[in-house]
Parts: structure tokens; sequence; C-alpha cells
């Protein structure tokens, strides 16, 4: 009798235990991964390649601009002086823009070494302007708005006093001693990988017209640019 | 146990890379730039003709490349008879200069007379004189403040600067470096501050003053003479 009542447990645990491996194998079926990520504004500001110099009287490129690589051109714009028989020293900087939403690209400019008196070169004796084209296809769709009237040697005449003036509101370095927007738009690149080339691309012109400006051996002229997004 | 920690270490690793790469990348997004340009403007001096030359008083002689304005200066005048013959007061001519600075100028001038001739009676640098005529500092561009000096006693012929020598008859020009002998080297004729304000050089406008040069019709020695000047403007 007693090994009949043990072989009846045994039966039951065995099955019991049975159960409950089906009904575990049961519930691991299905699972599930959750995952978080974050796509923050992108903004960028490179070089867009070689800068070009033209009408100097013994300036030269010092640092070139590379394509890609961070914007840290020097250049040696040469005679400014009356002795420089050319229309314009003109310096044009192509710069590179990305971004995944609507930017703001902001300047701020110096000029340091020509002297103080009222012959001395000024800011607004430097021209600047940017020359930004149609989107191409390639790019998302919008409109860039140029806060400046463009190349700065087109147009532009002699004051009253005889000195060249630039044509346009927010032609000269006199615009930007403080950080101003230049340009403006909506978002540039379309949804592409991070090393897609896709840019906008477009170059800063800067402009001096020689003239009987005071003599100053060491003239220095900075302009920083910077890319926010919005 | 040791394996389970060795496999945290590995995911820690891991993890901390991964961040790390995170890092580097955003760092590497670029929104500045720099542009810096130098840039010289050196002094600036320059005489050009101011016009064409006026001969008066010459008999026979001419201009013979006359002064272009705004040109280099290069003129030829063939002052005709300087002797008895020529019964004018004086053979003078007058020669329109244009300076042009961005700087304090200095004109000076060098000249040299020479003469065929071999006697005391023969033309000499004394004989020939020679002034700066009135400053015109005028037109937009030009800078008004500030006085020229001339160095000179202006026209050579008027009145003042030259007379006939009580003693020995010969006309002579007395003024202040009023002749070319006070010219044999180098000497200064005018000096004065920045010509030109900012403004471009295209800009034809500048200071313009009259080099006269005189000659009084005497019994010089007969034969050839060649008179050569020449203006230097520097910036001191």
């Amino acid at each position: 009798m007693f090994k009949l009542t043990k072989g009846i447990v045994t039966t039951l645990a065995v099955s019991a235990l049975l159960l409950m491996s089906a009904a575990a194998t049961f519930a691991q079926t299905t699972g599930s991964v959750t995952m978080t990520a974050t796509v923050s504004n992108f903004v960028e500001l490179t070089s867009g390649g070689a800068v070009t110099l033209t009408g100097n009287s013994g300036g030269s490129v010092i640092t070139d601009g590379t394509a890609n690589s961070p914007l840290a051109v020097v250049v040696n714009l040469g005679e400014i002086g009356p002795s420089n028989t050319n229309s314009f020293v003109k310096l044009s900087v192509p710069l590179r823009l990305r971004s995944n939403v609507a930017y703001q690209l902001n300047m701020v400019s110096s000029v340091a070494g020509a002297g103080a008196t009222a012959f001395s070169l000024k800011d607004t004796d430097v021209g600047f302007g940017l020359t930004p084209a149609a989107r191409p296809a390639n790019l998302a769709a919008g409109v860039d708005t140029n806060a400046t009237p463009g190349d700065p040697t087109v147009g532009g005449s002699t004051d009253a006093n005889g000195r060249w003036v630039f044509a346009g509101a927010n032609s000269t370095l006199g615009a930007y001693a403080v950080s101003g927007a230049v340009l403006s738009g909506p978002r540039i690149n379309q949804a592409v990988a991070a090393n897609s080339a896709t840019n906008l691309s477009l170059p800063a012109i800067f402009a001096i017209k020689p003239q009987f400006f005071d003599p100053a051996p060491a003239i220095t002229i900075t302009a920083q640019f910077t890319v926010v997004a919005l | 146990m040791p394996r389970q920690t060795s496999s945290l270490t590995k995911k820690s690793i891991l993890l901390l890379t991964f961040l790390m790469i995170s890092a580097v990348t955003c760092l590497g997004q670029s929104t500045t730039g720099t542009v810096n340009m130098s840039a010289t403007v050196s002094k600036f001096v320059e005489i050009n003709s101011g016009g064409a030359v006026t001969l008066t008083g010459n008999s026979g002689g001419g201009v013979t490349t006359d002064g272009v304005a705004n040109s280099p200066l290069a003129v030829s005048i063939n002052l005709g008879e300087l002797g008895p013959g020529n019964t004018n007061n004086f053979v003078t001519a007058q020669v329109p200069l244009k300076l042009r600075s961005n700087a304090p100028y200095v004109l000076s001038m060098t000249a040299t007379v020479t003469n065929s001739g071999t006697t005391a009676s023969r033309i000499g640098a004394a004989d020939v004189g020679f002034g700066l005529g009135t400053v015109s500092r005028s037109g937009i561009g030009v800078n008004t403040t500030g006085a020229d000096t001339n160095a000179t006693s202006g026209d050579p012929t008027l009145a003042a600067n030259g007379s006939v020598n009580a003693t020995t008859g010969r006309f002579e020009f007395t003024g202040v470096r009023s002749n070319l002998n006070a010219f044999s080297s180098a000497t200064t004729a005018l000096s004065g501050p920045i010509i030109m304000n900012a403004v471009p050089r295209s800009n034809a406008n500048g200071l313009t003053v009259p080099a006269f040069f005189a000659v009084k019709p005497q019994f010089f020695e007969n034969g050839t003479t060649t008179i050569s000047v020449t203006f230097t403007v520097t910036a001191p």
C-alpha cells in the first residue's frame, strides 16, 4: 500500500514538472528591443577650396583654403596705395555650408594698423559681399537670403570728397564691426549621409580700391564667420 | 565569476569607446572660420606734367616736345635766340608741374648748363633765371590743409628778383634760389604736407605749380647752350 501511494505521488510530480516545463517554453516565444536616438541640429562651415586673389601688387596667398577643411585663410593683399594701378584688389574666398536645419551665417570683422587720420584706411574702405547661386537640385529646396549686395566691385562711386564708396547697404566691413548676419536660409542638405559631398558653396568677396590712403606698413584685416542653427 | 567580470570589462570598454567616438565626431563639426588679410600702404609721391608749356619772348625756337597733363614730365624746348638779336625783355618758358602724394613731400631740382663758349661772357647757370609760381591745391580729393613752402623767389622776371649789375652791366637774377646756379646739386625748391586725400589714383587732381625759366637776352658769347633740369619729388 505504501509503495502504491509513493508511486502515485511520483507520477503526479513528474507530470507537474512536465506541465511546468511546457508552460515555460511557451512564455519565451516573443521579445522586444527598445531604442532611443537623437538628431541634433547640425550646421557646418568649412572652406570651399582655394581662394582667388586678383589686382594685387606684391601680395600673395599665404595659407590657402582647402575644400572641406576648416576655414583658416591667410592672405597678403599687398600694396593698396596709389602705386597699385589696378582698379581693385579683390579676394574671393569659397565657403562651404551644410546643415540639417535652418541656418544663419554671421560675420564679424576688424581693421587694425591702418592709422587714425581721416585719410587712413577704414573698415568702410574694405568692400564685402556674398554671391550665392540658386541651390542645386541635390540640396533641400529653399531660397537663401543674402544680406549683402553681392560682389562689392560692382557699382560704387566716389563721394563728394573723391573717396571711393562701395554701393549698397552691408557692402563693407564697416557694417560688421559687431557680428551680423550675412546669409540665412532653410535647411541645406537633404537626408543624406554625413559623408555626402553635397553642400551649399558660395564665394565671400573682399575688395579694396587702391587710394591715396595714409602710409601704413602693416594693416591687418580680420573676418570671422560663424554659422548657427536657427 | 572571473568570466563574468571579464565580460563586464569588455562591455565597459566598448561603451567608452563609443562615447569617445561620438565626442570626437561632435567636436569635428566646424562652425567658425577666419579670413585674415594683411596689406600695405606705401608712401607715394608723383610728379607729372601739368599741361602745355608756355614760351614767350622767344625769337625763333619753339616747344619741341610739349607737356601733356598727367603724363610724365619730359619737355623739350628750343629757347631760340638769346643774344642781342632778340629784342624781347626776357625769353620765358613756363612749365606746369603736377604733384601728388599721400605723404609730406619735397620737390628738389638739379640743373646743368653747358655751353660751347669759352669766355666769361658765355651763358652760365646764373644767367638762367628760375622760380616756382603760385602753388594751387584745388579740386575734389586735394588736401587743402597745410601750407607749401616755396624755396624760390617766384617768377624770376619780377623786378624784385633781378637787375643789371651796376659794375659789370650784366643782368643778374639776384633773388634767393632765383637762378640755376643755386641748383647745381639737388636742392629743395618746394615742400609741403600730404597733397591728396584718400581718393583713387584715377582722380586726376593734384597740386599744380608753374616752373618759370627765364633768360635775359644779352651780349652773350656766341655758341650753343644746353640747359638740363631734373625735378625729383620724394617723401622724407
